[in-house]
């Protein structure tokens, strides 16, 4: 994929190799279109712009984008069920998601239903052209703030008594989240723990796939205690 | 709303008529099972008939009046009431005529007997405490005048007035909490509505700052002056609007997540778990004032522009908060210095609170920058 990335900057030039193709998902028309041009102007290929979920998963099944760019606050409809109905459909679609809103249970919900990045909307149009490309190569893009909703939610699990393993934070894991969340960019983390910045990317994005992991243990755990596995066990 | 509850809001006293419909037809046919029973003992045993003729017609035409009517038809009951008390006592005033003197001083029920007590509890709920006051007074006289010894109906009367008192208050209650819900349930929907809307134009308004904040950015200058205002506001009105956890748990403890969430602005990042982290209020308040305190030294030493970092971590235990900046650093020995001359300030904002709440603060400094680490156990 970092090729994908080099060969769209060729593109600019001779106007051939692979472009990175981005769908933008939001209600508000400015903001949609706004994105949109950004990107564009950037040399982004925006395939695709929806403004609720419903059209967001039909029509990302239509034109299958590498990257959603998804906002939280669809109207009637949620991003995270937008995020979700993607990915059941494209598990190989990569999500980031732009919101204007503070709502930090949205976000952690958008995570654990599989986006792998968190970018605020008034991010400038350069950040945001960054974050699609990291995107793009499945890095994560974290903000500090959503480092410390991740953090949260492990010594949340940690905290509530578990019938059994659930995916936890290895403690080096734990350091880079917390220096993540106090302000940190992966290269001054990687000098101060004297390791390169890409096992830092490396490090933070472990958490976000075990807290997808940990999404899905206490999902089955929950099943199991309902009693639902008997019933899959009489099928 | 079901449309079932909306009309017990309407009409909250429904039940208890119908209720005073069976009560009615059951007195009625214990009144009328009495005077068959006992039809030879009467002085004329036509008039006696023709006085459960009467019973039996009147409850109908009661029946069928308290029943309400058609919906929406005016509410005519009050009146019926009246009517109803009326033919009681006529119907009572008979006893001297129908039966022989020989019951009247037996003390034989008088006409209607059990009956009789129907309009009472009908003007209590058509008129409230009052009405049922009433109609027990009229009720009680006209039996008190028709017997030989009242004396011995004094009972009855007590059981009259007791029925009319309690119906009629049981009424006025109802009437009131109906009320009371009608307007509760009116302006939780007025609410609602006001929310929705709110939501739907704060969004806008919200997206709309966002966008002038990057535009402006982009542009600079002038723009970028007017991009930044928009910024500032596009953050305090984001805190208004956040919807998280109560800030307030049952046990009247604070959320010190929200707390320091409020005090973020462009500049300032504040990063926490997406759970409450409830506190007592006290030492919320501390906290928060503790880490503006922080932040404010920031804005001062580092620059208004500075960015700093917030990280709230739920420790079960405890919470440990952080404070980051990325200036210069503090000088070694400025700190003492400053309290020494008589400038408390960092010290007793930060470090005297901290101590206050039994909470321990250290801070890390050098050329990256400088982090105040604030930990406090829960009691």
């Amino acid at each position: 994929m970092r090729d994908g990335v080099r060969g769209h900057r060729m593109d600019h030039q001779d106007g051939a190799g692979v472009t990175i193709t981005v769908m933008v998902v939001d209600d508000h028309p400015i903001w949609r279109e706004g994105v949109a041009r950004d990107l564009t102007e950037r040399g982004i290929h925006v395939v695709a712009t929806a403004p609720d979920a419903d059209a967001a998963v039909r029509i990302a099944v239509a034109t299958r984008p590498q990257v959603v760019l998804m906002d939280l606050f669809l109207g009637a409809t949620s991003g995270v069920q937008a995020i979700a109905g993607i990915l059941a459909k494209l598990p190989a679609t990569r999500i980031l998601v732009l919101s204007a809103s503070g709502e930090h249970t949205d976000v952690l919900d958008a995570v654990k239903a599989g986006a792998i990045g968190y970018l605020v909307k008034s991010a400038g149009a350069d950040e945001l052209l960054a974050a699609v490309r990291r995107t793009a190569e499945g890095i994560a893009v974290f903000t500090p703030g959503l480092a410390g909703l991740v953090l949260g939610e492990f010594r949340r699990i940690a905290g509530t008594p578990a019938a059994g393993p659930t995916p936890a934070l290895t403690e080096r894991e734990t350091e880079v989240l917390r220096l993540v969340a106090k302000g940190l960019t992966a290269r001054r983390i990687g000098e101060r723990l004297a390791v390169s910045h890409r096992t830092v990317e490396s490090h933070v994005q472990n958490t976000l796939r075990k807290l997808q992991l940990a999404n899905r243990v206490q999902l089955v755990r929950y099943a199991l205690e309902q009693g639902w596995a008997d019933e899959w066990a009489d099928d | 709303m079901t449309v079932s509850s909306v009309a017990v809001l309407e009409r909250p006293l429904e039940a208890l008529w119908r209720g005073l419909l069976i009560y009615r037809f059951l007195t009625l046919v214990s009144a009328v099972a009495v005077i068959l029973y006992l039809l030879e003992d009467y002085a004329t045993q036509v008039g006696a008939i023709l006085v459960v003729a009467v019973m039996c017609g009147w409850t109908a035409v009661t029946g069928y009046g308290y029943f309400g009517g058609l919906p929406g038809a005016r509410d005519l009951r009050g009146r019926l009431a009246l009517a109803d008390l009326a033919v009681t006592v006529a119907i009572m005033a008979t006893t001297p005529l129908v039966q022989t003197a020989a019951q009247v001083g037996a003390d034989a029920p008088v006409m209607g007997s059990v009956w009789t007590s129907g309009p009472v509890l009908a003007l209590a709920l058509a008129g409230g405490v009052r009405g049922g006051l009433a109609g027990a007074l009229v009720v009680s006289a006209a039996l008190l005048l028709v017997q030989a010894r009242p004396e011995r109906e004094l009972g009855d009367v007590q059981l009259l007035f007791l029925a009319g008192l309690t119906v009629g208050f049981a009424a006025t209650v109802l009437l009131r909490s109906a009320e009371r819900l009608r307007r509760a349930v009116a302006s939780q929907a007025a609410m609602a509505e006001r929310d929705r809307l709110a939501r739907a134009v704060h969004d806008g308004v919200l997206q709309v700052l966002g966008y002038l904040r990057r535009r402006g950015a982009e542009l600079g200058g002038d723009a970028g002056e007017l991009g930044r205002l928009a910024g500032d506001q596009e953050f305090a009105l984001r805190g208004l609007l956040v919807t998280g956890p109560a800030p307030v748990d049952v046990h009247g403890r604070h959320d010190l997540a929200a707390g320091l969430r409020a005090l973020g602005s462009p500049r300032v990042t504040v990063s926490a778990p997406a759970h409450a982290v409830y506190l007592p209020a006290h030492a919320v308040d501390e906290l928060v004032a503790v880490v503006a305190a922080a932040l404010a030294n920031v804005a001062v030493h580092v620059g208004v522009d500075a960015p700093a970092w917030v990280l709230l971590e739920d420790l079960g235990t405890g919470v440990e908060i952080s404070v980051r900046d990325e200036g210069p650093g503090i000088p070694a020995g400025r700190l003492a210095d400053a309290a020494a001359q008589g400038r408390l300030g960092v010290t007793r904002s930060i470090r005297g609170r901290v101590l206050d709440l039994g909470g321990e603060i250290r801070c890390e400094t050098g050329s990256g920058g400088t982090e105040w680490i604030i930990r406090t156990e829960r009691a």
